[in-house]
């Protein structure tokens, strides 16, 4: 375990019903951790294990010194007394109350003149425009609407602030305001922050750390770059939308080469007869038993798609014949997906830009570069 | 018009109110919000009262609380109470049959409040009061507004339950619905008719009144 500051929100949980739910998460005062996953693996129920809205069957949530559950101990402070800012999915505004009101009804504790000041001088921090103050939410778009919710959460100087998608309501143009917007307010907030989405370009682009989770189970938590280059599985990896996953076999360390062991390509890990497609080296950690079923991924920093004609690439040496299958144009990149020449079933996916996305088409031959100390391998625990 | 029967039928369906409306709301914020066992029996005995014809719940009444049944000579012998033939008799038959027009429509508002509401509530640290007072209250009063004119209306029309535990004392359980029923008796159409009318216009400005407001309740929020 690592050190504990003093405000580290801890949580570990372990239920079975109502539904299943396991594993541990750590949020650091003043960092940003995105609890990813696919939809109903669990995230906002652990978010609401935090706030104190559900009790799980078996857990501890601490932040720094303090515990707010502790269910070997009969400890469940309730929610009113764990000071949290929550920003709920679709807001969970008062629809009675104006954008003005919302944010003061959690100032409720100060006199009634500061609640007033406070939330005005919080709508104004979020950048919602005065004549708005005095609407409905219902006469406010999803974006002004998540101006106030996220007010509303600040405005009472929280512990931990939880957001539960908080951009899923947003359309795409406003979206990048309130992500330059949390960006800044991050800046001035020095607690835990836990953020649940199911979007991977948002986690990656604010968050500190990433934790996946899966079928309720929380199956890694780490820095955003470390889990896209080194994901503890195949799930994982699927879960993280890395594409460039494959199987194969581990032959154990390569006796002429120091640090590097040899990895067996295989088409797929269905069998143990899965036709070959190359042995390819790879870091060797040391850690995998020779002859362990494995699968590996690599990320696209490692790839460099070649035209047929084009010279070798220098430093690079597994090269790749493959043909161009799709190029999908999206915004200033492309994606590219090659199939494997020597086993067409097999394909690659690379992301270009600039001018290099306009040298290929499909149908094209083309080379695909590979630098093989980013390939990651990953034992396959059979359950 | 006898007055005197019009007078007495708004104090029965005031103290009706007054009686019912808190112990509606709390009963049916605890239905729509707490799940426990038994709950699904108390659900249908509330809904009893609606189903039953008046006269046997007057009848049943009468029974459990006379003085020839345990509980009316338990009562008589020690609060020196009686429960039949008096506004107190009449004021408990008109709770109880009151009972299904307050509780489902206050049980049915609390429910409709997205729960993500008094979670949000509950979050910003808001005491049971204030979640109560500041977030539930607000999004339902409309509701509980119109439970309680339906019930005042209701009390101001019943004729069975009133008359079996009430029986016809002018000034003590003698209410509208009795006396139109026995001008009748008597030949008097004329005051039976205006008697007939004051019930239908009043009720006809509830039902108006009810309708107005839960169609305000429903209808979206607008959007800009």
């Amino acid at each position: 375990m690592t050190l504990t500051a003093p405000e580290t929100l801890t949580v570990a949980v372990d239920q079975c019903e109502p539904i299943p739910l396991r594993g541990r998460l750590t949020v650091a005062a003043g960092q940003l951790v995105a609890l990813v996953g696919p939809s109903g693996a669990g995230k906002s129920s652990l978010l609401r294990i935090i706030a104190g809205l559900v009790r799980p069957q078996q857990g501890v949530v601490t932040l720094g010194a303090t515990c707010w559950l502790d269910t070997d101990r009969r400890i469940c402070v309730p929610p009113q007394a764990r000071h949290v800012g929550m920003l709920f999915q679709h807001y969970a505004l008062m629809p009675h109350c104006s954008a003005e009101a919302n944010v003061a009804l959690a100032l409720w504790r100060l006199p009634r003149r500061e609640r007033r000041e406070q939330a005005r001088l919080w709508l104004t921090r979020v950048g919602l425009p005065e004549p708005l103050w005095g609407r409905l939410p219902s006469a406010l778009s999803g974006g002004e609407q998540q101006r106030v919710a996220l007010a509303r959460a600040l405005a009472t100087h929280p512990k931990v602030l939880l957001l539960d998608e908080p951009f899923s309501a947003v359309d795409a143009l406003r979206r990048t305001e309130l992500y330059a917007l949390l960006a800044a307010l991050r800046q001035e907030l020095t607690i835990p922050i836990v953020m649940v989405t199911h979007d991977l370009m948002e986690a990656r682009l604010l968050a500190d750390e990433i934790a996946v989770i899966d079928r309720g189970e929380l199956l890694q938590q780490g820095p955003t770059e470390h889990l896209y280059r080194s994901p503890r599985n195949a799930r994982v990896a699927a879960i993280l939308g890395i594409e460039n996953r494959f199987a194969g076999r581990w032959l154990g360390p390569d006796p002429h080469r120091p640090g590097w062991g040899r990895l067996e390509w295989r088409a797929h890990s269905e069998s143990d007869d899965a036709p070959v497609i190359a042995v390819l080296p790879a870091r060797d950690k040391g850690r995998i038993p020779v002859g362990q079923a494995v699968h590996w991924v690599v990320q696209n920093d490692a790839l460099t798609l070649r035209a047929a004609d084009a010279p070798p690439c220098t430093g690079s040496p597994v090269r790749l014949a493959v043909t161009v299958t799709a190029v999908r144009s999206s915004g200033d990149f492309s994606r590219v997906e090659v199939a494997l020449t020597a086993f067409p079933p097999l394909r690659w996916h690379i992301t270009l830009t600039g001018r290099e996305r306009h040298c290929f088409s499909a149908g094209e031959p083309a080379f695909l570069c590979l630098d093989p100390s980013w390939i990651h391998v990953m034992p396959i625990r059979r359950r | 018009m006898e007055w005197d029967a019009l007078w007495l039928s708004c104090q029965l369906a005031a103290a009706t109110l007054a009686l019912l409306m808190p112990f509606g709301v709390w009963a049916g914020r605890t239905l729509a919000y707490h799940t426990f066992r038994g709950k699904a029996v108390i659900e249908g005995l509330v809904l009893l009262p609606l189903v039953l014809p008046p006269t046997v719940l007057g009848f049943y009444l009468l029974v459990a609380l006379g003085g020839a049944s345990p509980i009316g000579a338990w009562l008589h012998e020690t609060f020196g109470v009686t429960l039949v033939f008096n506004f107190a008799g009449l004021l408990l038959a008109s709770l109880l049959f009151n009972l299904p027009f307050v509780i489902p429509p206050v049980q049915r508002a609390f429910e409709a409040i997205d729960p993500r509401l008094r979670d949000a509530a509950r979050v910003m640290g808001l005491p049971r009061y204030r979640i109560f007072w500041q977030v539930e209250l607000p999004l339902t009063w409309r509701a509980l507004v119109a439970a309680a004119v339906l019930t005042f209306v209701h009390t101001l029309g019943e004729f069975g339950v009133v008359l079996m535990v009430g029986g016809n004392i002018p000034g003590e359980t003698r209410t509208i619905a009795i006396a139109i029923y026995d001008r009748v008796q008597a030949f008097d159409l004329a005051a039976a008719n205006q008697m007939a009318l004051v019930l239908l216009l009043v009720s006809l400005a509830a039902v108006v009144s009810t309708f107005t407001l839960s169609a305000r309740t429903a209808s979206p929020p607008h959007k800009e």
